[in-house]
């Protein structure tokens, strides 16, 4: 492993401005708080700005680091931590490892941990290098970053701005989302990057304040991405770089797509190219071989989402273990409902599972949020939502049950756990 | 859990049919293939059921039987509501 850059010409985004979207407060990389710690160490903290100084302090020495945000810190956490020699540094109590954990650090290293929505978290090595995956020279941006620390999502915000000249970020977090347009229209931000959920709750809550917000790039990532949330963020910014990226902790950013539609070209499956990862379907499973891997994550990895190749596209439809519904020997998958579903004008964000019923075993039904201006009623909506459905799948596809949302269901994630 | 009755069963199978653009006949002696009523209108009718009450039927308890008729679905309906 190669230690972590230290020379400030290693660091274009050094200058770049950072803004705590909570206080209005800003300085540069270079001016921030210094925030000495004794690697390794598991850094704690209350919020995204909070993190920043221990980053460029990693930056600066290559110290051994994991940053997590104090909502996530669970007793066993805290106590796996310990135990696996990392110190408690920023808000937690601090607290040395056991002496039987002490260990040397490892120079360079990183810590992430996965969103732990497929069991308990997972601790993923990286480094400044395997996170920093946008090369090309970018025009100068201001970017909304509205992630956990401490996340992969974030981290890719994060390094964009360290690797980057003139990568501003305005970090907010998972709780001040409800006020993230006004942030982002105080400061300036032209850039922001979220997953469909986000995005989601965004239009529903506040569409035409969004509108106002001057974006010229629009990420999301971190779950499927339908054809319905590209085409309202299309509408809102037409003149707006809209892309979608699948990454993970495990394979870093692996697919981006600028196009504006939902899946990625069929074309895209099994290429050999230098430095890109290779891409492949296996049995309906995504499988990537990636450069921006995770330690020890080499060669191919079985990511567990699940794909359905239709038109042209491949889609990710949701995770393999929870997408494909069996209804009496027919098999749905949950993801190519949702999508139908979100598809119509009247729906905000929808759910798709299977539900234990006689006869067929499961059958499809689905949580639906309406959009602002439905104004049908439940009785109606439904009906419409269920011709909508018989025009698009087949019979055992169609939602039998459909049950309404006041709100988009969302963790600190970003993610709605659909 | 409160039972409910023939008529609130026929009520939701009413409905079920209806959501495909089909109608129930008045004779519960028509025959579920003819009227269009298959294996998961029979699901949808069970979870209908199920929400109304918010109980889960047991299917299993009732025993594997023919179910033809209308009569049949109203039938066995009603015998696992009083188990």
């Amino acid at each position: 492993m190669t230690r972590s850059r230290l020379s400030r010409a290693d660091f274009p985004g050094a200058g770049s401005t950072l803004v705590d979207g909570r206080t209005g407060r800003s300085c540069t990389w270079e001016e921030l708080p210094a925030a000495p710690y004794a690697p390794p160490a598991a850094a704690v903290v209350d919020d995204s700005y909070a993190a920043l100084p221990f980053v460029w302090e990693h930056a600066r020495s290559g110290g051994e680091l994991l940053v997590v945000a104090r909502s996530r810190m669970e007793p066993a956490l805290r106590t796996e931590l310990l135990e696996a020699g990392f110190s408690m540094v920023g808000s937690e109590r601090p607290e040395q490892p056991p002496a039987a954990a002490r260990r040397e650090a490892e120079p360079g290293r990183l810590w992430l941990l996965t969103s732990g929505s497929t069991g308990r978290p997972k601790r993923i090595g990286h480094t400044l290098e395997t996170l920093t995956t946008v090369a090309g020279t970018q025009a100068p941006r201001r970017w909304l970053c509205p992630y956990s620390p401490g996340t992969y999502a974030w981290w890719q915000v994060v390094t964009l701005s360290l690797a980057q000249p003139g990568q501003d970020l305005v970090v907010v977090d998972p709780a001040d989302l409800e006020t993230w347009t006004a942030v982002a229209l105080e400061h300036g931000v032209t850039a922001a990057s979220g997953t469909p959920t986000f995005w989601r709750q965004t239009v529903m809550r506040s569409g035409a304040e969004l509108a106002r917000v001057p974006l010229e790039q629009i990420s999301l990532g971190g779950e499927p991405v339908d054809q319905a949330v590209l085409d309202q963020l299309r509408e809102r910014f037409p003149d707006a770089r809209i892309s979608w990226i699948y990454a993970s902790s495990e394979v870093g950013a692996s697919i981006v797509v600028h196009d504006g539609m939902a899946g990625f070209p069929v074309e895209w499956l099994d290429q050999d190219r230098e430095g890109r990862p290779r891409i492949s379907v296996v049995d309906d499973e995504l499988v990537i071989v990636s450069p921006h891997h995770g330690a020890g994550l080499e060669g191919a990895v079985h990511t567990g989402d699940r794909v359905v190749v239709a038109d042209g596209r491949v889609q990710i439809t949701g995770r393999l273990d929870r997408d494909e519904i069996n209804v009496g020997g027919a098999k749905v998958s949950a993801g190519m409902v949702r999508g139908v579903l979100q598809a119509h004008p009247s729906v905000a964000w929808a759910r798709v599972s299977g539900r234990k019923a006689p006869l067929v075993g499961r059958v499809v039904v689905a949580d639906v949020v309406p959009a602002g201006g439905a104004d049908q009623g439940e009785a109606g909506l439904t009906e419409a939502l269920t011709a909508w459905c018989q025009e698009r799948l087949p019979d055992y596809g169609v939602p039998r049950r459909i049950r309404f949302l006041d709100a988009i269901p969302a963790k600190e994630t970003l993610k709605s756990d659909v | 859990m409160t039972a409910l009755s023939r008529d609130q069963l026929r009520g939701l199978m009413e409905q079920v049919l209806a959501a495909q653009g089909k109608t129930l006949p008045d004779d519960e002696g028509a025959n579920l293939r003819q009227i269009g009523f298959r294996s998961l209108d029979f699901s949808e009718l069970a979870l209908r059921v199920e929400d109304e009450i918010d109980e889960e039927l047991n299917f299993e308890a009732a025993g594997l039987r023919q179910i033809d008729t209308v009569a049949d679905v109203l039938d066995l309906i009603e015998e696992i509501q009083a188990q």
